[in-house]
């Protein structure tokens, strides 16, 4: 079984779902993958690192596919401002739940838990840097491009990102100038053993932005999980022990092993909560026990 | 002469062993209706027969045999009774449920109970049937097992009879003992102790009178659709490899208590593991009398002992002794059988006493985790309270009163009782409802564990939807404890309370719904509670072990699993105002809606 040594932080997540999409020809928050739906995936897979709420900012009158039950959605009061007008709208809702908040765009489908968890991690004080307090920016700087929209932010910074708002100041550069930023670059990330393992390539801040893209990232395998299986649903079909299978999601981790992911079945990723819902989205380096749901003994 | 409520014999007979004088208790419909049978109207009959502050093992102290308006029916699962006396572990009311042919048997002698109080001066037999009770001599079945006495019995006086007996053990007043019947255990609580403080060896019964159930057919037709829906997936993981397949996956899931709850994983779960001895081992299946899900699982040690396999019995005396060895550990539960031992109190007070030795608070060096000879040692010791069994045989909370330094905090049990394999840690509704229960660490009464094990709540954090599933669970499983149909069921019933009461008007007549059987929850489980009050629980009862308030559990995941004091305070201080009990855990208005309240 892989071991994960991180421990959870008190942060929320944001994940913007807005903008406009022009490349794709399509609404990206309502592109399929692998079952479920890109937004539906990326708010799961932040949901997974972090302790606080996930808060989707939709545009004005935007429709939204089905999300995960507790995902808290907001709405930009105002369309075509760019991700700053969905970072103030997000960091406001999270600000009366948690200090911090990984902020990320809908059209990231290789995001990985381990890599917000490290993201967030890069909240804690840094004796380096030279400041007295924390950074309230954590900004990855992964292929030599600065990553805002797979980012941290203090969420106390709502009302700073207001005013730039109001001054016409659109772009997270403008932020940036005014506040203390950590820049994490690959070799930092890849320091982790743990993310250099399940992600060596930081693929956790691809973006799709044309159907190519798109079509190019749905082709390629789903992450590897291993599969374990519990009581008659080992010895059912006469095949018991681990299986390594490619899924994006629990009912396809449970297809791919002959299991349908039914009420009668649960399981628990990597030792933890139960999951009864079949779209909740697995990562690579996952390890996925399937139970029956009846734990009477 | 009145009507009866159809499935009610309308009376309890209570024998005075002491002379073998009997009295005829009337139960009165609205008894009958306000606490059902089994575990519920055994409270009602314990708080209006026992004079209040007898100890459990003095004779003034009366043990119930209950039945239930179910019993004799064709409803699957329903041949089940309850044993309900004052426990002599936790001092506080104890009902343990049994099931099989004694509950039918019993029924049909013309008693919705059996009351046995009072204590014979030699070891005796008690026979009951339509003719009345004899009290007859036991100095050929004394110092049997139970398994043993029960045959002596039928070979003695007829294979009519059905017998519940005591082992060795209860004989021997140890304090968690158990009673028998036809292979199944009233296990929990010592009740076995109870009747052997009676000097009664077994209560053997014979009836014939069928008891008429309001509409007959409609009973038929509703058993035979619970019969079919009994087959499917909902009982399927009991019916091919039995409530064992839970072991790997608790180990998968941090869950599996583990060297007196040291850890909540154990290296060589595998080994004891349903799906290994599925493979490895021949087994034999069996079921009680009127189920149609089957879930025994009985297999052969190397020794030929055989074993009726259960998670409860495998945790505590495998993984929660550190013992890795099936044939140990299946010698170990038939040793347990034998001497009619609690397998989960033998495991536990066992597992303390070797977490003892290695702090070096008890000079026992042989007995030390993962050894399978010293656990088969020890439960010798206790069954016949010799050596360090004179110790154990008084279950762990007495146990680290007698050792002192410390040993108290690692002692695992509650109010007395010996925990099950649940780690509170990870299962935090658990936690709740292992505090709180009456009874004392029990996951059948409360059964808040299904809470945790189904998505939607976060184990390791308890919140207050954490107290309001458990207390959804409790009053689940107060209804099928008290109608009484087997738990295993449970997952068969889409709309539990109105199909209940649905089934509950079909035999009975009355015109029960599903908001009436809610009410009827809450009344027993304040029952019992106002039972406990009386006899001197104090809100200090409800609590859990130190050793799961101080110490954390690491996941796969990462997280880490804590139960800080203020967390738990914060959910037994909700569950207490959900339940309408006042800020020290008192009913508050037990009389308001009660038709019956106990004469506490």
């Amino acid at each position: 079984m892989a071991h994960t040594v991180y421990s959870m932080n008190p942060a929320a997540g944001v994940v913007l779902a807005g903008g406009r999409s022009s490349r794709m020809g399509t609404p990206k928050a309502t592109l399929g993958w692998h079952g479920s739906t890109l937004l539906r995936h990326v708010t799961g897979v932040v949901e997974r690192a972090v302790d606080g709420p996930v808060i989707v900012v939709r545009a004005p009158g935007q429709e939204l596919p089905e999300l995960e039950p507790g995902v808290v959605v907001h709405e930009d009061p105002e369309e075509g401002r760019g991700p700053m007008q969905g970072l103030a709208v997000g960091l406001s809702s999270a600000a009366e739940h948690a200090e911090t908040a990984f902020v990320c765009s809908t059209d990231l489908p290789f995001l990985h838990a381990a890599f917000v968890r490290a993201v967030l991690r890069g909240f804690q004080p840094d004796p380096a840097s030279g400041w007295e307090a924390p950074p309230e920016v954590v900004l990855p700087y992964v292929g030599g491009y600065r990553q805002p929209m797979a980012a941290g932010y203090r969420a106390d910074l709502a009302g700073r990102v207001n005013k730039l708002l109001e001054a016409q100041r659109l772009r997270p550069m403008h932020l940036f100038e005014e506040c203390r930023v950590r820049q994490i670059n690959d070799a930092e990330f890849l320091a982790d053993p743990w993310l250099a393992k399940v992600d060596p390539d930081l693929d956790a801040v691809v973006n799709v932005n044309t159907p190519e893209e798109y079509s190019a990232a749905h082709d390629r395998p789903q992450p590897e999980i291993v599969v374990e299986r519990y009581g008659v649903l080992a010895t059912r079909g006469g095949e018991r022990g681990t299986r390594r299978v490619n899924a994006s999601s629990l009912a396809e981790a449970a297809r791919q092993v002959g299991l349908s992911f039914d009420g009668h079945i649960v399981a628990a990723v990597n030792g933890d909560q139960i999951r009864g819902d079949g779209k909740w989205p697995l990562l690579a380096g996952d390890t996925v026990s399937f139970m029956s749901a009846d734990a009477g003994g | 002469m009145r009507a009866t409520p159809g499935g009610y014999c309308g009376q309890a007979l209570v024998v005075d062993v002491s002379d073998g004088s009997t009295r005829t208790l009337p139960l009165p419909d609205d008894v009958l209706r306000d606490y059902l049978g089994g575990a519920g109207l055994g409270t009602w009959l314990l708080t209006e027969l026992s004079p209040a502050g007898a100890g459990p093992l003095e004779p003034a102290a009366p043990l119930a045999f209950v039945f239930s308006p179910l019993v004799g029916t064709p409803l699957t699962t329903s041949a089940k009774f309850a044993v309900v006396a004052k426990s002599p572990l936790t001092g506080m009311l104890n009902d343990a449920l049994s099931s099989s042919h004694f509950a039918i048997s019993g029924k049909f002698t013309g008693h919705d109970a059996i009351v046995v109080t009072g204590r014979a001066q030699a070891p005796t037999n008690v026979l009951i049937d339509e003719d009345g009770v004899r009290l007859v001599d036991a100095a050929v079945q004394w110092g049997m097992s139970a398994a043993e006495a029960e045959e002596s019995i039928r070979e003695q006086h007829g294979r009519r009879w059905r017998a519940a007996s005591i082992g060795q053990a209860g004989e021997r007043m140890v304090r968690y003992a158990t009673i028998s019947h036809d292979g199944r255990h009233a296990g929990r609580g010592g009740l076995g102790a109870v009747l052997g403080a009676k000097n009664i060896k077994c209560v053997a019964v014979r009836g014939s009178k069928r008891v008429d159930v309001a509409d007959r057919e409609a009973v038929l037709v509703a058993a035979k659709d619970l019969r079919n829906r009994s087959f499917g997936p909902a009982t399927e993981k009991y019916r091919e490899l039995g409530t064992l397949s839970n072991l790997l996956a608790f180990n998968a899931i941090n869950t599996l208590p583990t060297r007196n709850f040291q850890t909540a994983t154990f290296a060589d779960a595998a080994k004891l593991s349903a799906e290994d001895l599925a493979e490895s081992r021949s087994v034999a299946r069996s079921s009680c009398a009127s189920c149609s899900i089957g879930c025994e699982h009985i297999y052969a040690s190397k020794n030929g002992k055989k074993a009726r396999v259960e998670y409860e019995n495998v945790f505590a005396l495998g993984p929660m002794c550190g013992v890795s060895d099936p044939d140990h550990v299946l010698d170990a539960s038939a040793r347990c059988d034998e001497l009619g031992l609690d397998t989960i109190s033998a495991g536990g007070t066992i597992a303390w006493a070797m977490e003892c030795v290695d702090r070096e608070l008890l000079d026992v060096p042989w007995l030390r985790f993962g050894d399978g000879d010293a656990l088969a040692r020890a439960l010798d010791e206790i069954g016949t309270r010799t050596g360090i069994g004179e110790l154990l045989a008084e279950g762990s909370r007495r146990a680290s009163e007698i050792v002192g330094q410390g040993s108290s905090a690692f002692a695992p049990h509650v109010k007395g009782l010996e925990m099950p394999g649940y780690e509170p840690r990870t299962m935090q509704s658990m936690a709740l409802g292992l505090a709180v229960n009456s009874r004392g660490a029990d996951h059948n009464r409360s059964g808040a564990y299904e809470a945790d094990l189904k998505a939607g709540l976060d184990r390791v954090h308890g919140t207050t939807e954490h107290v309001r599933a458990a207390i959804q669970t409790e009053d689940r499983a107060a209804i099928m404890d008290s109608l009484i149909f087997c738990k295993f069921l449970r997952g068969v019933f889409t709309e539990p309370f109105e199909e209940w009461a649905h089934l509950l008007s079909l035999v009975t007549g009355w015109d029960v719904d599903a908001d009436e059987l809610h009410e009827t929850a809450r009344r027993i489980v304040l029952a019992k509670r106002s039972y406990n009050l009386r006899e001197g629980w104090t809100a200090s009862d409800d609590w859990l072990p130190e050793r799961f308030l101080d110490g954390s559990l690491a996941l796969e995941s990462g997280r880490s699993a804590t139960l800080p004091p203020e967390r738990l305070r914060t959910m037994i201080d909700t569950y207490y105002q959900e339940r309408g009990l006042d800020s020290n855990g008192r009913p508050l208005a037990m009389s308001t809606d009660s038709r019956t309240e106990p004469s506490t």
